[in-house]
């Protein structure tokens, strides 16, 4: 398992460090399973992604799926400090036109508010 | 060549608790059972399979029996043994393997067939009981044989049967009057799976038996339950006992016996059957007006009570297994279909010409190619769908069968796109989606193109290398996406490259991707897909591909 998450509350906002790689199998379950969790209890998100070095098309999917369904329970999440490889990911696929993606943390829990 | 009639030394009855050979040859088939160790092949007329073919030796091969497991063991043959093909000179049999004597294409015969014809679970019982068993085998005895015999069944739909003669033998030897079999069903219910009377008749849940006992049965500890209800004032009062006029009842629960680490502690206060799961029961009843049966050998309703616990589940077992093999091979036709729908056929135009390639480095890969052509347009379409494995092929499958009859309807690529995404999208596919990228050239040299997110396909003009920027979001994942196409006006000559994330992310054991600007860079001094290949694998050594890589490259002729 190559994907680990650290959770915080900052005013109100989850902010869910991610760190290692995510992809097909444990590490995209782990995500989906994590972010099913916190958003039953909250429905601001931060996910950053500064310290992830890898995602591929399973991650990818993961990541669209789990921002979906927090769209639909009317809950949010924004991406900060993405990494060359998954900004050039989300680029590739045009999902940047899709997610909330910010610099950084501070600059995302800065949209919330 | 003609095949003379085994000889039978011994007298015994025909096929049953032996394995069988099937003697094939040309279109008639004949069963052999295999009734005596070591069982002889060859062209000599004493053998026990006389095989009259000059390729077959007089003392061809001989098949002997060892521990439960059957050999074929070549004699020194001349022309040899082949067990499937295979030349053999001693070799374990296997069900269902063919076995050949001298000449391959020949008569052959096949050992222990999963479906032997028509020898169907009562038939072989049939057999069984006709079984011509000396007077002083103790009705014990006749049932571990029969039950051992049984054990060695392997059909399908054989747990039904399995249980009308456990109860018929059951019935045989308590000489009761009725006789059920329950089994356990998933919510743990009790439902009757076989029932019987003494005359042979099949038997419904008429609710005749006496509930009361069977559910004590259960709840005890013992192996089996004999109650006589004359003997107990308590019992006679129970509804269906008086009811029915029972006087007799055996009931014998059926354990599936799990085999414990350790032996629990003696007086440990745990029942005997801890480490047991109940699976069902047995019951046999008479009536008062018939014979007592309360004084059947505790030693037989013993051996019924391990012995057909056993039996059950080694139908169960076979019943698993032929359910599984059977999966299985749907699975491997599936995969054939599959393999089929994917093959590429590049139709041929005069204005354009396509050549593809595509690297798997799983069974079933992701990555998949396929071209069309209609009148005026030449078409392409490159797929990498998310995910391995069959889920994979599916989706693989039907995006290209969407794709193919949009194209050949000549409709616009961003609304082809589009309906293949409603289409995923409805279907709640979890996360399961495709990037895909369509161009079409038309015979004026018009590309027409959009990429749902591959990286950027390369256009080769006159030795220069572009990357048209055209990009829309997968197909599959957002209901709401919208797309857009991309038109390029082609000369003679240009060249349009779609490659999958497999090429440009291939590692080196450094753990760089090629990437684009090698990429860029053989492509504008190449003339084709191999250069491309090539580079790509220099530049990864020995380390080995972890996505699939295809290449696909459209050339505007003219």
């Amino acid at each position: 398992m190559n994907l680990k998450m650290d959770t915080k509350s900052v005013d109100g906002v989850a902010v869910v460090h991610c760190s290692g790689r995510i992809v097909f199998g444990d590490e995209a379950s782990f995500l989906r399973s994590k972010l099913k969790e916190i958003l039953a209890a909250n429905k601001k998100i931060v996910l950053d992604l500064s310290d992830v070095s890898y995602i591929d098309s399973g991650g990818l999917g993961t990541l669209v799926g789990s921002y979906s369904t927090a769209r639909s329970a009317g809950a949010d999440i924004k991406l900060s400090g993405l990494g060359q490889r998954v900004r050039d990911v989300l680029q590739i696929t045009k999902l940047v036109t899709v997610f909330e993606v910010y610099d950084s943390e501070q600059k995302a829990l800065a949209a919330f508010h | 060549m003609a095949v003379a009639p085994i000889s039978n030394p011994g007298g015994e009855s025909g096929p049953g608790a032996f394995p069988s050979l099937v003697l094939v040859q040309g279109s008639e088939q004949r069963t052999l059972p295999l009734i005596h160790s070591p069982f002889s092949v060859g062209r000599k007329i004493d053998k026990d399979l006389v095989i009259a073919d000059p390729r077959v030796s007089r003392d061809h091969a001989q098949i002997i029996s060892e521990n439960g497991s059957y050999w074929v063991v070549d004699q020194g043959s001349k022309h040899g043994t082949y067990v499937n093909g295979q030349r053999v000179e001693r070799h374990k049999l296997e069900r269902n393997d063919l076995v050949e004597f001298g000449a391959r294409g020949g008569a052959y015969v096949i050992f222990n067939p999963i479906h032997p014809g028509s020898n169907t679970a009562r038939e072989f019982l049939s057999q069984i009981s006709g079984l011509n068993i000396s007077t002083d085998t103790t009705d014990l005895e006749k049932l571990t044989m029969f039950l051992e015999a049984a054990r060695k069944l392997n059909t399908t739909g054989v747990l039904d049967e399995i249980l009308v003669t456990l109860v018929e033998t059951t019935l045989k030897l308590t000489r009761a009057e009725r006789g059920y079999v329950f089994l356990k069903a998933e919510d743990g219910s009790l439902e009757l799976a076989a029932g019987l009377n003494s005359k042979g008749e099949r038997l419904t849940n008429d609710q005749t038996f006496s509930n009361s006992i069977l559910q004590e049965a259960l709840s005890s500890a013992s192996e089996f339950l004999v109650t006589d209800t004359s003997q107990s004032l308590d019992l006679a009062g129970r509804q269906s006992i008086v009811a029915y006029d029972l006087r007799t009842v055996i009931c014998i629960p059926l354990r599936k016996y799990v085999v414990q680490t350790a032996r629990p502690a003696q007086g440990s206060g745990e029942p005997a059957n801890a480490g047991c799961e109940i699976i069902g029961a047995l019951y046999v009843d008479s009536r008062f007006a018939s014979r007592d049966i309360s004084s059947v050998s505790h030693d037989i309703l013993r051996a019924i009570a391990t012995e057909a616990s056993q039996l059950i589940e080694n139908a169960r077992l076979v019943q698993a297994e032929e359910a599984a093999r059977r999966y299985q091979q749907e699975l491997a036709i599936a995969s054939s279909m599959q393999q089929s729908l994917m093959e590429v056929h590049i139709p041929e135009v005069p204005f354009a010409r396509m050549s593809g390639r595509n690297l798997s480095c799983k069974e079933i890969g992701g990555d998949f190619y396929d071209a069309t052509s209609t009148e005026d347009h030449f078409a392409v379409v490159v797929a990498d769908v998310c995910g391995k494995g069959v889920s994979a092929a599916l989706l693989a499958s039907t995006l290209q069968g969407m794709v193919y009859s949009h194209l050949v309807a000549q409709l616009p690529l961003d609304e082809i796109v589009a309906a293949v995404n409603r289409f995923f999208t409805q279907k709640h596919l979890g996360e399961k989606y495709a990037t895909v990228v369509i161009a079409r050239i038309s015979r004026k040299g018009e590309l027409e193109y959009v990429n749902c997110g591959h990286v950027p396909p390369l256009l080769v003009s006159q030795q220069a290398v572009s990357r048209p920027q055209n990009g829309n979001l997968p197909v599959g994942l957002l209901p709401e996406a919208s797309y857009e196409a991309a038109r390029i006006q082609l000369r003679p000559g240009d060249r349009f490259i779609i490659v999958t994330d497999g090429v440009t992310e291939a590692e080196n054991a450094r753990g760089d991707f090629y990437d684009n600007d090698r990429l860029e860079e053989v492509v504008a001094r190449s003339s084709g897909l191999e250069e491309i290949f090539t580079s790509v694998a220099n530049f990864c050594g020995g380390t080995p591909l972890n996505d699939d890589c295809t290449v696909v490259e459209l050339v505007y002729t003219g």
